[in-house]
């Protein structure tokens, strides 16, 4: 194990993790590819995410699937992925579970299909299943299902229907009352939550005046939308800590200090997306700067810290 | 457990930056010292840049020499972008986080005498690191190529000593760097630049091979690299004369490592249409299958 430090190792959702760090569903592909990097490892990080995973193949948006904006980008991919089946009998017999658990990432256009797939990977090595009702950038499905209550913790309920793995909600910022969807997705049976997906956004070309994105919306990602999904983290938070529902907290963690804040605000396990963009081996120094930060205050585990913040009167 | 044979194929180098020279047309070339790239890249390879320490994204830039003794790669550039301008901004000694090399390199032909490689504006590079390698490796083999430019071309020109069958007179410029490795190149453009074929870069190729019987034809192959709609025009002369034909692509890039399929371009494949990663599904393609006939 490259990580051997019990400061670090957290219980989420009864898996156990060597590192608050997981890495994030669409930034990562289906888990091998940022090996290719000399010197990153899986080892470094607690959990990865695989893609958003349908019942069939997706081709997925049109190009371009991609735009910087400040401090950030937007994306439109619109889950392109080779089907359930495919990811189980082809891609998860590549993965070396030894290394760190992996999570799959749920998804579909009717609540069928979220109960389908949930079933397809109940049947497999997978560690756990996100499911995704917050994917800004499909036409049904989605952020359409995470953005109503009622359908969230109907697809949540069907999800549960089909596995006792451990099930987590990712919920989108883009809703007036997160917290109150958050609450009915605790009653459909959710273990855990993953808060935030990525905002809806627009970039446009002025000489051609169209939409960078082929899809004309994307999703924003990036230290960017790090103080809502802060605020986010901090609300379902509320929700959650009288039935012991641990928040995987994301949305532009960039270094240890972003990480810290969202543990302190009620994260149990933080994510790393657009960052690893950016700095591919940022996650060893996350884990060194989380295990500085601890030893400085004198604190055990960084399960101590979660949900530590104390509002101001 | 194997492991997948891509683990720990791409580096991550801090570049120091060896020489940094503006060209007219806003492009530039810039050397950098990054030994293990070098050591490994391919014609065909890019770089993932970190162009300036506060942008979100890193920017993909081809590879345009390397020099694996003393540790450099070259890479030309076009400052037309934000990340690009900040780049054009960096200075002699300054460091710049690389991670290379990344992609399917081109794949030459053994059985293909005459490779035909053509390049358009930011597209020369790979042309140029195809061309050292054929000159390197492939003995009996005599390249041909073609480039061309709206913009000042990022070299000086030298009338070409090297004579080709068919080519029109007074299309004379060539690349000093391929003239000097004795490797025939001719340029072309619509400004009228002296020396210069007045026309596509397609155009010139058809009256090369034209120049030639069919027997020769069957010893060309085409590579090539540059905008989109010269690469359509290139893939259908390539399919017009049933030869083979490999191009390289650019897509904007968030990872650059396969993970976020971002940088896709749709293709025909046997089981239908497929979205393939530009990043490592190529940068290099078969130009039939991105631009069916
Ligand atoms: C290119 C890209 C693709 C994504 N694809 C998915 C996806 O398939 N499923 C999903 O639940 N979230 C997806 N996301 C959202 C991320 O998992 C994450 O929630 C979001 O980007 C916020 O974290 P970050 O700022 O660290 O990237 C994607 C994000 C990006 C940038
Ligand atoms: S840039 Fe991420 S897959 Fe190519």
């Amino acid at each position: 194990m490259a990580l051997d430090n019990k400061k670090l190792a957290v219980d989420y959702c009864g898996l156990k993790l060597d590192s608050p760090i997981v890495l994030l569903s669409g930034c990562v592909g289906f888990g091998e590819e940022y090996t290719r990097i000399k010197g990153f490892s899986n080892r470094d990080v607690g959990a990865i995410c695989l893609k958003g995973t349908t019942l069939e193949a997706r081709l997925g948006n049109e190009p371009h699937r991609l735009a910087e904006t400040y401090s950030g980008m937007l994306n439109s991919i619109g889950l392109q992925n080779p089907g359930a089946r495919v990811v189980v009998d082809d891609y998860l017999p590549m993965l070396d579970f030894d290394e760190t658990r992996f999570i799959a990432n749920v998804s579909g256009s009717t609540v069928d299909e979220y109960e389908e797939v949930t079933r397809i990977f109940d049947d497999s090595p997978i560690d756990a299943m996100e499911i995704n009702i917050s994917c800004p950038n499909v036409k049904e499905g989605g952020v359409t299902f995470g953005n109503d209550p009622e359908m969230s913790a109907r697809v949540v309920a069907a999800c549960r229907r089909a596995t006792k793995k451990p099930l987590i909600t990712k919920l989108s910022p883009n809703q007036t009352d997160i917290a109150e969807n958050a609450r009915r997705c605790i009653e459909a049976g959710t273990d855990g939550f993953a808060v935030i997906n990525t905002l809806m956004g627009m970039s446009i070309d002025i000489e051609a005046r169209r939409p960078v994105i082929g899809n004309n919306q994307g999703g924003l990602s990036g230290p960017a939308i790090k103080p809502i999904a802060l605020l986010k983290v901090h609300q379902v938070y509320q929700e959650c800590k009288a039935h012991d529902i641990p928040i995987i907290g994301q949305g532009g963690i960039c270094n240890a200090n972003d990480a810290l804040e969202f543990i302190i605000a009620g994260a149990s396990a933080v994510g790393v997306g657009t960052a690893l963009f950016y700095e591919p081996l940022i996650c060893k120094e996350i884990n060194a700067g989380i295990v500085e930060y601890l030893e400085k205050h004198d604190l055990g585990n960084i399960s101590d810290l979660v949900g530590t913040l104390e509002l101001n009167n | 457990m194997n492991h997948p044979v891509t683990r720990d194929t791409i580096n991550l180098e801090e570049a120091s930056i060896l020489s940094h020279d503006a060209f007219a047309g806003d492009q530039y070339y810039l050397r950098l010292h990054a030994p293990m790239t070098a050591e490994t890249a391919l014609a065909g390879s890019f770089v993932h840049l970190r162009c300036e320490n506060t942008l979100p994204m890193r920017r993909p830039m081809s590879i345009m020499r390397t020099s694996e003794k003393e540790g450099w790669i070259d890479i030309l550039y076009k400052a037309h972008g934000h990340g690009t301008r900040q780049l054009a901004q960096r200075k002699v000694g300054e460091k710049l986080s690389l991670m290379g090399p990344i992609g399917v390199p081109f794949k030459q032909n053994a059985y293909r005498q005459r490779p035909l490689l053509i390049g358009g504006g930011v597209g020369l590079p790979p042309m140029v690191f195809l061309s050292e390698h054929i000159r390197r490796t492939a003995k009996n083999v005599s390249p041909f190529v073609i480039m061309g430019s709206e913009v000042p071309f990022p070299f000086k020109s030298v009338p070409s000593q090297i004579m080709l069958a068919g080519i029109p007179e007074g299309t004379i410029a060539a690349m000093p760097l391929l003239e000097d490795w004795g490797i025939s190149s001719r340029l072309c453009s619509l400004q009228a630049y002296p020396g210069c074929f007045d026309g596509y870069v397609t155009d010139l190729a058809r009256i090369w091979l034209d120049g030639m019987d069919s027997q020769q034809q069957q010893d060309v192959e085409i590579f090539s690299c540059g905008p989109t709609p010269m690469l359509k025009a290139v893939a259908a002369l390539a399919a017009e004369y049933g030869l083979p034909c490999q191009i390289s692509l650019e897509e904007y890039m968030a990872c650059a490592v396969g993970g976020c399929a971002g940088c896709v371009v749709r293709v025909e494949t046997n089981n239908g249409p497929a979205m393939k990663r530009v990043c490592v599904d190529g940068p290099v393609f078969e130009a039939s299958t991105v631009f069916p006939q």
